[in-house]
């Protein structure tokens, strides 16, 4: 199939299996709809990144839809969580529906928003024109919001409040980012209905006004931030993570921040093209990157619900890949290897959270203690998952992480340095304080084990697997593909492949 | 009636919102800065005025100035909100943070000079202003529905913006009316019809089971 069919076909199947799946008269065969939908739009997905690496961008629509090397690879790491949750999600509603908890409607519900999502989530990727990229932001927000209270509770209300409260200000700040980047690039010579298209304003950078894009490029990072959980904007993410059902956290938590971070990604190459403000933008991310590990590692200390505190190592990992990117050189590449590790990683941690807390009821750590006891599937995955989010080696995130180190030192920025390191200190004495109790400890009273499928068993470790290859030996394809797509952000070439190679060995 | 006109009464409006002690003003207020913006692509457009300008213009000022004022005073009457504001922040001290806030806008205005844009030199500060007070009335009032009424605020002042400084780009000034209002008031129509049906109040500061 040629590619510019694909394109329309990725964004068809989604809202077609949402469709589908909200006509069907049983919960199960709704979620079974999902998981198929997600399932075809990861095989497209993965045709279509596979063109793209080998013989550059895909076009469709008059332009209006273009797939390059950074939106393809984000697309497969959206695409992969997406599959990976999808096929958690038929387990962990399974139980659900067999114990009541789950009527149908509500089930119907979650599968059409979740495919409704997943649609919008991949106009994001595939779209050319930053005013569609936000309406697919903008949408992905709204269909999200009611998966959140899936289970109607005064909690999880709370959390959808907070999260369609503050996240429609931040998309709404974000519009206006778009609109005074509009403004600024009114000098261009181009017909204005081509006037917000990425690859014309990247060709076109130097003719843009300053002051219109400093403006802008300032409400993108706090609107567009805000849906990434970027502090201090961060304060719906611990509560909508934390209330959500679990696959809905592990999409939010493994994709759906990172999709907004994206969006902030297509901005920098723009705005450090433009005359008199290259370096700008950079050390703003830096400062928000910074900022958001501190906070994160500071709350990391003081969590008692499991949920949480992964919701608070997410706020931790978007702010070292807003780091990453705002250093830049082989930073940009390091942020965007953290993206596929911290993506994989806290997917499962949330897939292994939430089945024992589903068991048991909670997510208080001090009651979810001893879980290796209750089942070494779900125990040991969430001992493991903790181990590789706080970047133990030889785990593919301390590969990433050393190599925004390394980013930091190439630019002499030592201050920055320190605080990353002492974030991540702070982090991995903390949640390791965390950890091992809930591994090892004294589950108390004797409890019923917690079981596991096959299916199960497999979605738990082998993105574990990968993450410790990738930590080892990182394959050329992959490698390349990384490369191509850090290039779209930074200058190309600005990196060579080789001296890359050598640091991250 | 002239931009310089209708930019004047937005900016009055937003200051009466900051003083406004009683929920069914303010609501009445928004609609009255609803109707106005939807002049306002009358006004701008000169003698060029198209179809598709007075399709706009119509369309929000329908959306703004009648249907969202009724929608709220329904959504008031359900919930069995008490009339007054409840601020965080008092009335004085909410205008006088107008006042910052004011010069704040036009500071940014000056800086922010849209080329060609002649008798629209203003266009810029008044949206900011708005915005910001948008942003103020959310984050300094309790009621769930104050916040929407903050948040429509917002709204209008980027459509303000949209309107003066990128009227030329199709589609861009429509895709914020459209969505960005969908999700104000539909959604969070929903969300405060069932936070106050769950916990039998509105008030936004008592959401405060879920912290740290």
């Amino acid at each position: 199939m040629n590619s510019h069919l694909v394109i329309w076909v990725m964004l068809i199947v989604p809202v077609a299996a949402a469709c589908l799946a909200v006509l069907q008269k049983s919960g199960r065969w709704a979620l079974r709809i999902a998981l198929a939908g997600a399932g075809i739009e990861l095989f497209l997905g993965l045709a279509m990144a596979k063109r793209v690496f080998s013989s550059g961008a895909a076009t469709s629509g008059a332009e209006w839809l273009r797939l390059d090397e950074l939106g393809a690879y984000n697309l497969v790491v959206m695409l992969v969580v997406y599959f990976l949750s999808s096929v958690y999600a038929l387990f962990y509603f399974d139980r659900e529906i067999a114990g009541g908890k789950l009527g149908v409607n509500r089930a119907r519900m979650f599968a059409g928003l979740w495919c409704g999502a997943l649609g919008a989530m991949t106009l994001v990727f595939v779209s050319n024109n930053l005013g569609i990229m936000w309406v697919g932001i903008e949408a992905t927000t709204l269909l999200t919001a009611p998966l959140i209270s899936v289970h109607l509770t005064r909690e999880s209300l709370e959390a959808m409040w907070k999260y369609i409260l503050i996240c429609s200000v931040g998309v709404a700040f974000a519009f206006m980012g778009t609109l005074l980047v509009a403004a600024g690039a009114r000098s261009m010579r181009i017909d204005s209905e081509h006037i917000l298209f990425w690859t014309e304003l990247r060709r076109n950078a130097s003719v843009l006004d300053p002051a219109f894009v400093k403006a802008g490029f300032v409400f993108l990072l706090v609107g567009y931030g805000t849906k990434a959980g970027l502090a201090p904007m961060h304060n719906w993410l611990p509560d909508a993570h934390s209330q959500a059902p679990t696959p809905v956290s592990a999409i939010f938590s493994g994709f759906m921040l990172n999709a907004a971070l994206y969006c902030v990604m297509r901005y920098v190459p723009i705005i450090e093209s433009v005359p008199g403000l290259k370096g700008w933008s950079s050390s703003l991310l830096v400062l928000v990157g910074t900022v958001s590990i501190l906070v994160a590692a500071v709350f990391i200390l003081a969590q008692h619900d499991l949920k949480r505190l992964l919701a608070y190592h997410s706020v931790e990992h978007m702010g070292i890949i807003t780091l990453g990117l705002g250093l830049g050189g082989i930073g940009t590449f390091a942020a965007l290897f953290h993206t596929l590790n911290h993506s994989l990683c806290k997917t499962v941690a949330f897939f292994t959270a939430g089945r024992l807390g589903q068991a048991c009821g909670t997510h208080n750590m001090t009651r979810l203690s001893g879980s290796m006891r209750l089942s070494i599937v779900w125990g040991g995955g969430l001992f493991c998952s903790i181990l590789v989010l706080i970047g133990v080696a030889p785990f593919a995130i301390f590969m990433s992480e050393f190599q925004i180190l390394k980013a930091a030192a190439d630019n002499h920025a030592i201050a920055v340095a320190v605080l990353f390191l002492v974030g991540c200190g702070i982090v991995f004495v903390g949640a390791l304080g965390h950890a091992i109790p809930l591994a090892w400890g004294d589950p108390g009273d004797a409890r019923l084990a917690v079981s596991a499928r096959p299916a199960e068993v497999a979605i738990v470790f082998l993105p574990l697997a990968v993450l410790l290859v990738l930590g080892l030996w990182m394959p050329a394809p992959f490698k390349h593909a990384l490369l191509a797509a850090a290039d779209v952000i930074r200058q190309a070439g600005a990196v060579s492949a080789d001296s890359l190679f050598s640091m991250s060995r | 009636m002239s931009v310089e006109l209708i930019l004047t009464v937005v900016v009055l409006t937003n200051l009466r919102l900051l003083g406004a002690s009683r929920l069914g003003a303010c609501i009445r207020t928004v609609g009255v800065q609803g109707l106005l913006l939807g002049l306002l692509p009358l006004a701008t457009s000169g003698r060029l005025t198209t179809l598709h300008v007075v399709l706009l213009a119509v369309g929000s000022m329908v959306l703004k100035g009648f249907i969202f004022p009724r929608l709220l005073f329904w959504a008031l009457r359900e919930a069995h909100v008490s009339r007054e504001v409840e601020p965080f922040i008092g009335y004085t001290g909410s205008l006088l943070i107008g006042g910052v806030m004011l010069g704040g806008a036009v500071w940014l205005g000056d800086r922010l000079v849209i080329p060609g844009a002649n008798g629209l030199s203003r266009v810029v500060a008044v949206a900011m202003f708005s915005i910001l007070t948008g942003l103020f009335l959310i984050v300094a009032r309790k009621r769930a529905i104050h916040q929407v009424l903050g948040f429509l605020v917002m709204e209008n002042g980027i459509y303000i913006f949209g309107l003066g400084a990128i009227s030329g780009i199709p589609l861009l000034v429509e895709l914020g009316l459209l969505l960005d209002i969908f999700v104000a008031v539909f959604v969070m129509g929903i969300a405060v019809y069932h936070i106050n049906r769950e916990f039998d109040h509105m008030e936004t500061d008592k959401l405060d089971v879920l912290k740290g």
